[in-house]
């Protein structure tokens, strides 16, 4: 299965794109999600720049929540990653 | 109506903090309160040129409605907030948040006004990306949103 991850914040040095698609196991989790996303940030050689981002982001689905852990993940589903906010 | 919160898409306009007043003025509100946020030429020790905001429109209007009408049913349920935020590009010395506040007494507006700030700095999700006269650029680092418990 493939979700679309849309970036925001500092998540978007992952890519030149608003949206990454990201192949993960079927049935995936956002547990599964966070995984997948350490391993794409360290084969980008993002580990210095992107550091806890995988463990610190918060996940927030087209019903417009922030999902836990446990939420699944539906083939094709766009969800956003939020990175530690700061504004103001 | 007595809350206007929005979002200003710096490309096509910006904060405006005369539209913030007309807002606010009531003859049943005697203190008025106005905090100006604007982008500062420093931030540890580089030189800063402007700062480029993140936002999630939807989470983050939600997120401003419900901050303030927690703050008026903390402090003054007739207080009347205006409340706009910058997305995109903002150069040194320009408004990148404005809360402007009228309230019965002074001091439930300053608390609203300071109420409404701190709470979106840890709850709203905004992003800033600080640009440097070097040429360089960085996130800034910030608050989490997911539960600390959740945090391995």
């Amino acid at each position: 299965m493939e979700v679309q991850l849309k970036l925001y914040g500092s998540s978007k040095i992952l890519s030149d794109k608003e949206i990454l698609n990201i192949e993960l196991p079927n049935n995936s989790n956002i547990e599964t999600l966070r995984g997948v996303l350490s391993k794409i940030i360290s084969k980008k050689y993002l580990k210095n720049s992107l550091q806890n981002l995988s463990k610190t982001a918060a996940f927030f689905s087209e019903k417009d929540e922030v999902v836990n852990d446990s939420y699944k993940l539906k083939n094709k589903e766009l969800i956003s990653i939020f990175p530690p906010i700061g504004g103001g | 109506m007595t809350l206007h919160a929005a979002i200003v898409k710096t490309e096509k306009e910006k904060i405006s903090s005369e539209k913030a007043k007309n807002f606010i003025l009531s003859e049943e509100n005697g203190a008025e309160s106005i905090f100006v946020g604007r982008v500062r030429n420093e931030n540890n020790g580089k030189k800063v040129t402007a700062v480029t905001y993140d936002v999630h429109d939807k989470a983050v209007i939600k997120s401003f409605q419900s901050i303030c009408f927690e703050a008026k049913s903390k402090f003054d349920s007739n207080a009347s907030i205006f409340l706009e935020h910058a997305k995109g590009y903002v150069s040194v010395g320009e408004i990148s948040i404005l809360i402007a506040v009228s309230s019965g007494h002074r001091d439930e507006a300053f608390k609203i006004c300071r109420f409404i700030l701190e709470e979106i700095k840890h709850k709203s999700p905004i992003w800033k990306k600080e640009h440097y006269t070097e040429g360089n650029e960085q996130w800034l680092p910030g608050h989490s949103l997911r539960p600390k418990e959740e945090i391995k």
